[in-house]
């Protein structure tokens, strides 16, 4: 794909769209706009520019532009992302919606919300809080992602067991379409069978069908009780075997079950300079249950840690206040950073098999791990069948070694998915970084089905290319 | 050894919200917790009783409610609690406070060891640890951040002062006011909290404890509150823009004479 460059005259073209202030082209400033959350030397690419719009109107005209001189635009919330999809790998535009940040409307009547898309995922239940109402989409970066990039990346997180992911939750979206029209879909219905559903498509389609402007989102009475349970196990063949039988066996959904093995929990805790008793354990589960009784809460909660026991827990600790929760929250929301200090070349994946399938799933990955001489730790949101298997450098081996070894290990580990019923990507999003696997695990038909529909929305491919799959 | 832990239950004031127009934290839908500083109490506590052997009783004053707090540092490890309360108690100020928890602890009897958080984070005074203190005619010692040896019928701590730290080797018993740096509290287990749950917690009021209703509560308090104000803040910060190398130097230079005279270099 050949694009043109971004000119001056496109740049001063720009400026008379958004204003001035509004653009950037400082390459200094620019680096902050080339990378997301995934590792900086492997796959950042710098954007020619970067503007920051501030309505859907204006982000017509840039889309419009765009097209006509053929420059790729690449749309941007908070880069907390975990596949690449706010690299702009092609130059050209990064389009941030990070001024687009207005809570438009809180809808007591319909419980719903609408916003702009670069509001702070966990503002909006600090804005609903006092309602006694919830937003349920809790990814990890909470603290710093935007609602435009969930919903674009159609987000899963920690409440999923329970509450599902993000795309539960999104009633409707204003979108500028990749040809530069603003178009809705969706409302404030519960229902809606009125022709296709475009919103979904949207929904998860990773910035590559065009650029969420606007977003209703439903809301729920908010659970005024909430338990989790820090269960120390063994080793992870124990904890991992406990998972299904929390839920078959306790006949509890519970808000999230969370897999840390001991050296994400270590590695963690060493970060955050906290001294929960890692040693002596192989593995952790972290388990929350929700309600608005507080007995049944209690008594759920109590059910499952005897579950737990039952099945070879050594110990199990209780947070019920809001200070012991955020304790062991902050101790699974820190992981994927706490890697980070320690190694930034590493592979952060985000594999889901069926959740029957996840104690078969972990000697797969140990093999991997054997047959590489690499460290695979694991951690992620086992309740889901959704786990974040993360391939670590060998410091005994050379970056070139490791950029083999790290396509073969990661190959390996998506096929041993694919046999389990699973795909290759839960929530993090395909993007840039798992470009190159989808082919080998995706039905090819749907592959094709798949590159039709981004043809028709986007002929000039021009809406960030380079994303979830070749055009041919 | 028989440790006693007075605790204070609390807002939960990490999330909390101020009213703006009187300055007053917002109640409504607050959590009850540990006071926080508490903690490193009880988790010294414990862990002595697990290194000497012997037993920990938490002790709070406060209303009925105060009893989850009790039986949360019960979950935690601690083997008895007893809650003091009642409306006789209601508007105690540290002074009162402090004498109820000593009469308290002189009931109970046989002790070798008090330790306290270093103040409550809502009233933030940090008067009630050395309250009791003195109430029992106790040796004291405030700030503890170190426990360095358990003998027989003494102990040596160490203590943060404000030049560093000071050892101290008191005679037991003793009552300790405890920092952070003197452990890390452990979390509530589900066999602790079930243990706690049925645990049968005996409730003392002023007439258990022999102590005459007038100089408990309000009545039994010489505080009074005359007014209560916002602090501003005085410090407004100096901002100096800088563009090119002169104005660099020039902006070190102010930086460097400013620390002189407040004599930090």
């Amino acid at each position: 794909m050949q694009y043109n460059p971004v000119t001056k005259k496109i740049v001063a073209e720009l400026a008379e769209i958004v204003g001035a202030k509004n653009v950037l082209i400082d390459p200094e400033k620019l680096e902050g706009y080339s990378h997301d959350e995934t590792p900086i030397d492997q796959y950042a690419h710098l954007p020619e520019a970067v503007v920051f719009p501030g309505s859907a109107a204006e982000i017509a005209r840039i889309v419009k532009l765009a097209n006509r001189e053929l420059i790729p635009i690449t749309p941007r919330g908070a880069g907390s992302g975990l596949s690449g999809g706010a690299i702009p790998v092609y130059g050209g535009i990064a389009l941030s919606v990070e001024k687009m940040d207005r809570v438009l409307e809180i809808d007591d009547d319909n419980m719903m919300m609408v916003l702009e898309p670069g509001v702070i995922t966990n503002s909006v239940n600090e804005e609903i809080e006092e309602k006694g109402l919830f937003f349920a989409g809790y990814p990890m970066s909470v603290l710093t992602c935007y609602i435009g990039g969930n919903i674009a990346e159609n987000a899963g997180g920690g409440k999923a067991v329970k509450y599902g992911v993000t795309g539960r939750y999104i009633m409707g979206l204003e979108l500028v379409t990749p040809t530069g029209e603003i178009v809705e879909l969706g409302g404030k219905l519960l229902k809606d069978v009125s022709g296709y559903d475009l919103k979904q498509l949207i929904i998860g389609s990773e910035g590559t069908l065009g650029i969420i402007t606007k977003a209703i989102i439903k809301l729920l009475p908010r659970p005024t009780e909430q338990v989790d349970l820090l269960v120390l196990f063994k080793d992870v063949k124990t904890a991992i075997k406990a998972v299904p039988r929390i839920m078959t066996d306790g006949r509890i959904i519970p808000t999230g079950i969370e897999f840390m093995d001991k050296l994400s929990v270590k590695t963690s805790c060493q970060y955050l300079n906290e001294k929960l008793p890692y040693q002596q354990a192989g593995a952790m589960l972290l388990i929350e249950v929700d309600g608005n009784k507080a007995e049944e809460v209690e008594a759920d909660a109590e059910t499952i840690g005897e579950l737990c026991m039952e099945n070879g827990a050594i110990e199990v600790y209780i947070a019920d206040n809001h200070t012991t929760r955020e304790r062991v929250w902050s101790v699974r929301r820190n992981i994927a950073e706490a890697f980070m200090v320690v190694s930034p070349h590493q592979s952060l994946e985000d594999i889901v098999v069926p959740i029957a399938a996840i104690p078969d799933l972990m000697p797969e990955i140990e093999r991997i791990s054997d047959q590489y001489d690499l460290q695979i730790p694991c951690y992620g949101h086992a309740g889901d069948g959704n786990l974040h298997a993360t391939l670590v450098k060998n410091p005994a081996h050379t970056l070139e070694q490791w950029y083999q070894i790290e396509e073969k290990a990661l190959h390996e580990l998506y096929l041993a998915v694919k046999k389990l019923g699973g795909t290759i990507s839960g929530e993090h999003g395909i993007g840039y970084k798992r470009r190159p696997y989808l082919e080998s695990t995706l039905d090819p038909v749907a592959l094709d089905l798949m590159r039709k529909i981004k043809k028709a929305f986007d002929p000039n491919n021009i809406m960030n290319p380079g994303k979830i799959f070749e055009l041919e | 050894m028989h440790i006693i832990i007075p605790i204070k239950q609390v807002p939960e004031t990490s999330n909390v919200k101020m009213d703006e127009e009187t300055g007053t934290m917002r109640r409504d839908g607050v959590e009850s917790i540990i006071n926080p500083l508490d903690l490193y109490a009880i988790e010294s506590g414990i862990t002595l009783k697990e290194k000497y052997g012997g037993k920990v009783t938490v002790i709070s004053m406060g209303p009925a409610s105060a009893e989850k707090a009790l039986r949360e540092a019960v979950a935690m490890g601690c083997d008895h609690g007893i809650l003091i309360s009642g409306k006789e108690f209601a508007g105690s100020d540290t002074w009162a406070t402090s004498k109820v928890l000593a009469a308290a602890i002189e009931k109970i009897g046989d002790f070798d060891l008090i330790l306290a958080g270093e103040r409550a984070t809502d009233g933030d005074t940090g008067q009630v640890g050395p309250g009791i203190a003195s109430f029992l005619d106790l040796p004291l010692s405030t700030y503890t951040s170190k426990l360095i040896e358990v003998q027989v019928d003494s102990i040596t701590v160490e203590r943060l002062i404000e030049e560093g730290y000071e050892v101290l080797k008191l005679p037991r018993p003793a009552l300790l006011t405890v920092v952070k740096e003197i452990s890390f509290p452990r979390l509530p287990t589900l066999r602790g909290k079930k243990r706690a749950k049925s645990l049968d917690l005996p409730v003392w009021s002023a007439a258990q404890l022999d102590l005459p209703v007038a100089q408990l509560g309000l009545k039994g308090s010489p505080t009074r509150v005359v007014k209560i104000d916002r602090p501003r803040v005085t410090r407004g910060g100096t901002i100096v823009k800088t563009g090119d190398q002169d104005s660099i130097v020039a902006a070190v230079e102010q930086l460097v004479e400013f620390l002189r005279v407040k004599e930090l270099v």
